[in-house]
């Protein structure tokens, strides 16, 4: 009382993928008020739920990353509108350690470096780069040789072990598949990594697991699981199914909803309220008020009319077209959907994709972004800033095709956490 | 092209089957008779052609709780898909004869109160009753321990037109209080009423019925339309003039706002007059707030008390007022529930044979707080606060009753036992 309207918020941010909630992160724990406003919930729930830094370099090369440290200071060279080198690689490594102690306080350590790459499974048995991964993933290591069993289940129409034994093997390593028809699983009508995962937290469960596992275990020296060994306390599961198998256990990321990207997402919103801040879901931001140089609110769709949220400052983190950052019309124009920022995007239609679908140097729509400065504020063609409260952060920047490169989660986690923390 | 007004089942177009509200979802992962959000909704939404039959009968055990529609990332509207899916199930005769009477009852919250509320005490007797309330469950398929609440002795607006009017009054609203308001909650019409006037606003209650959502939720739409229509003509020159329409009831308010209009196609311009100047209260009082006019003259309530946000009321996408407005009383302590639903969801968790999914899904709810040891829970639905104290034992109250209190207003029901007690 005393206070006859309410203080503005510090902080907007506005998507809820990895560099939305890590930027909210950042912002809440130096004390700002901050809400993360969201459509739904996003990126998080689709990748891999590990942090991919650099995995090829140059784009397209058939080669893996093996020391992100010295390709990333090459591609920065070769590449100076890359996020990487406008934020530095210092923020880069600051970022990684940070989020790595979040995570390991979170009770669900990331192992890695930037001084290696892992070279992880993924669900079709192919070798996935990666510079960050939970240690539930880590003895899939494919640098080792001992062999493998790949675990899959009768229910679980989403992973197919056999299938990634196969190419695992065609890479020259030993792997073997098996397929459990458990009881428990056979009563349902429906089994999805989420119920699968909600499964794995209880003992009998994993009772019933060990004991139609463990006799056929032949000669394997290390048991896959698709990544579904659950969603609260993953590493006490893991730890657990090692325990009673009396082996080393390890998890495959495969097709969304990802388990593993959803223990991120909800450590990241445990770190946000924890620090103050607000996660809304369910509010998509529509347009903005301004006074020409700074944005004076967010209009976010609600129920009969828009909602205003007002700010000091705002953090656009809305992703590309998947994310819903942007949207291509007819007329072959990419448009940034809140603000109307320009775009550094191919000209014309008829230059958004390559002649190949899978063309190993990606399309060029996909490079199209954000121009930003040196603090991430968006600029146009001419290097002015656009607003001077509002900042961007992930992979709605310019500068490379993240996907290819494989570094969506590293831009993400890298640019996200330098605006929170300088926002 | 207007994004936001497109038909529902159009919507079905956006998904991109990335799975992410059958993760979200209460209900799929405490029962088999729902396949989830994604299969019921955007994918058997592909088979169902317009004057066709529907595929699934499971989409009846959608609760309607919209946890999905708020988790999806590209729009789909995903509860309102099966709602319309539900109703030409019903207007189909797909339904047994024996189902749809049960729903009807369940769903004439209005008519219920016509009936019981002016025999109260017998008809509380009778409902309490457990050979009456085994017959109900064996008979109508309305569950044995589901809570049905008891009939108030007085209804609200027999209060509200007895009282002295306070004078002096500068500006004005309108109050739509609810079924749960007038028959069974009259306290917190009595709150709310002086909330508003503690703000100086003259208070006005129109004629009103029944917003529609239970009968919206059974798939009975044509009655839900006249029950519409009726609150349009009644409250569609308070909106012309400019004079908010304000609820208690975050279903009622929701429901007016969008449900009705959106699952109905009922976008005449009174209807949309109507929705765009509904407000819910906590929303309508940070308005005023941040208009500057909110009176600041709280005293202070030194509790530590548990809230829980109804899916209902996250569904109007507004954050949480509720919470924002309870944090300006001095020295309340709010502890913020994480669950998504409690799983009753209006008419749903009355049903026999839906009760124990409603159980089930309030799990997370109850747990929560049983270990805040709050002595009442805040929830600002109706239904939501019989289903917690059903789950938990303890006594649950709207937040209104909280902020009369801190305008010095005496506590009514729960809220005063537990100020007896502190």
């Amino acid at each position: 009382p005393g206070v006859r309207t309410p203080p503005v918020t510090d902080v907007l941010v506005i998507g809820a993928g990895l560099a939305g909630l890590v930027a909210g992160w950042q912002a809440a724990e130096r004390g700002l008020s901050t809400i993360v406003l969201a459509k739904g919930w996003g990126a998080t729930h689709w990748h891999a739920g590990c942090i991919d830094v650099l995995g090829y370099d140059p784009a397209g090369s058939e080669t893996p990353v093996e020391s992100p440290t010295e390709a990333v200071a090459k591609r920065v060279r070769d590449n100076p509108d890359h996020p990487y080198a406008i934020i530095g690689l210092e923020a880069l490594a600051e970022s990684l350690e940070a989020f790595k102690a979040l995570c390991a306080r979170s009770g669900y350590p990331l192992q890695g470096s930037l001084e290696r790459n892992w070279l992880l499974p993924s669900a079709l048995g192919t070798a996935r780069p990666t510079c960050l991964a939970p240690e539930t993933m880590i003895a899939g290591d494919l640098r080792r040789r001992d062999p493998m069993l790949l675990v899959g289940f009768e229910q679980l129409p989403d992973f197919f072990p056999g299938l990634a034994a196969e190419n695992l093997v065609s890479l020259g390593l030993l792997a073997n598949a098996i397929t459990l028809d458990l009881p428990s699983l056979r009563a349902r009508r429906f089994v999805y990594p989420s119920i699968l995962a909600q499964l794995f937290e209880s003992q009998a469960f994993r009772e019933e697991v060990v004991a139609a596992l463990k006799p056929r275990l032949g000669e394997s020296g290390r048991v896959g699981f698709p990544a579904v060994l659950g969603v609260h306390d993953a590493l006490g599961v893991k730890n657990d199914l090692q325990d009673r198998l009396g082996i080393e256990v390890f998890e495959i990321p495969g097709l969304p909803p990802s388990i593993p990207g959803i223990r991120l997402h909800n450590l990241l919103v445990a770190a946000i309220e924890q620090a103050g801040g607000r996660v809304y879901n369910g509010m998509q931001a529509l347009s903005a008020e301004t006074d020409g140089s700074r944005i004076l609110s967010v209009l976010s769709e609600a129920a009969a009319r828009q909602k205003s949220n007002r700010a000091g400052k705002f953090v656009l983190a809305t992703g590309g077209v998947l994310g819903g950052g942007f949207i291509g019309n007819p007329q072959g124009e990419l448009l940034e959907t809140i603000f109307g920022l320009p775009l550094a995007a191919p000209d014309g239609r008829d230059r958004w994709f390559s002649q190949e679908f899978l063309d190993p140097q990606g399309h060029p729509l996909f490079r199209s972004g954000l121009r930003v400065d040196a603090n991430l504020k968006p600029v146009d063609e001419s290097a002015q800033v656009l607003h001077e409260n509002l900042f961007s952060a992930g992979t709605c920047l310019s500068g490379a095709d993240y996907l290819v490169e494989r570094s969506f989660e590293g831009v993400a986690l890298a640019t996200g956490f330098t605006v929170g923390k300088n926002v | 092209m207007d994004f936001l007004h497109q038909p529902v089942e159009l919507t079905l177009d956006q998904c991109i089957k990335c799975n992410i509200c059958v993760t979200k979802c209460p209900v799929s992962p405490v029962t088999d008779l729902f396949p989830g959000p994604k299969y019921e909704g955007p994918q058997a939404g592909r088979f169902r052609q317009p004057d066709g039959f529907s595929p699934d009968k499971s989409v009846d055990y959608c609760s309607g709780c919209r946890v999905c529609n708020m988790a999806c990332p590209t729009g789909v509207r995903i509860a309102e898909i099966n709602a319309r899916a539900r109703a030409r199930m019903v207007s189909q005769g797909k339904f047994p004869w024996r189902i749809r009477l049960r729903n009807n009852l369940l769903a004439r919250s209005e008519l219920l109160g016509k009936v019981g509320q002016p025999i109260a005490p017998l008809a509380n007797l009778v409902l309490a009753n457990k050979a009456i309330r085994w017959g109900m469950d064996v008979v109508l398929g309305i569950h044995r321990k589901a809570p049905l609440p008891a009939f108030s002795g007085r209804r609200f607006t027999r209060w509200f037109h007895r009282r002295e009017r306070p004078e002096h009054r500068t500006r004005q609203v309108v109050y739509f209080h609810g079924c749960a308001t007038e028959y069974y909650e009259p306290r917190i019409g009595r709150a709310a009423v002086q909330v508003l006037e503690a703000n100086g606003f003259e208070v006005i209650i129109p004629s009103q019925n029944c917003c529609g959502l239970p009968l919206l939720s059974n798939g009975e739409f044509p009655a839900a339309r006249r029950y519409h229509a009726n609150n349009v003509r009644h409250m569609v020159e308070y909106a012309r003039r400019g004079i908010p329409i304000v609820g208690t009831s975050t279903s009622c308010t929701l429901t007016i706002k969008e449900e009705a209009p959106e699952l109905l196609d009922f976008y005449s311009e009174d209807a949309r007059l109507v929705a765009r100047g509904t407000f819910d209260m906590n929303e309508f009082l940070l308005e005023l707030w941040e208009a500057g006019t909110l009176n600041m003259d709280f005293q202070a309530l030194p509790l530590t008390l548990a809230y829980h946000a109804p899916c209902q009321y996250r569904a109007h996408r507004l954050g949480r007022p509720a919470v924002d407005i309870l944090g300006l009383i001095p020295d309340l302590n709010i502890l913020e529930s994480k669950a998504d639903c409690c799983g009753i969801a209006g008419t749903y968790g009355y049903k026999t044979e839906k009760y124990q999914i409603g159980m089930d899904v309030g799990i997370p709810l109850f747990d929560f707080a049983r270990q805040a040891s709050s002595p009442v829970v805040i929830c600002d639905s109706e239904t939501c606060r019989w289903q917690i104290t059903h789950g938990t034992g303890i006594p649950s109250i709207h937040p209104i009753e909280l902020l009369a209190m801190a305008y010095g207003v005496p506590p009514e029901g729960a809220l005063a036992e537990v100020m007896k007690i502190s």
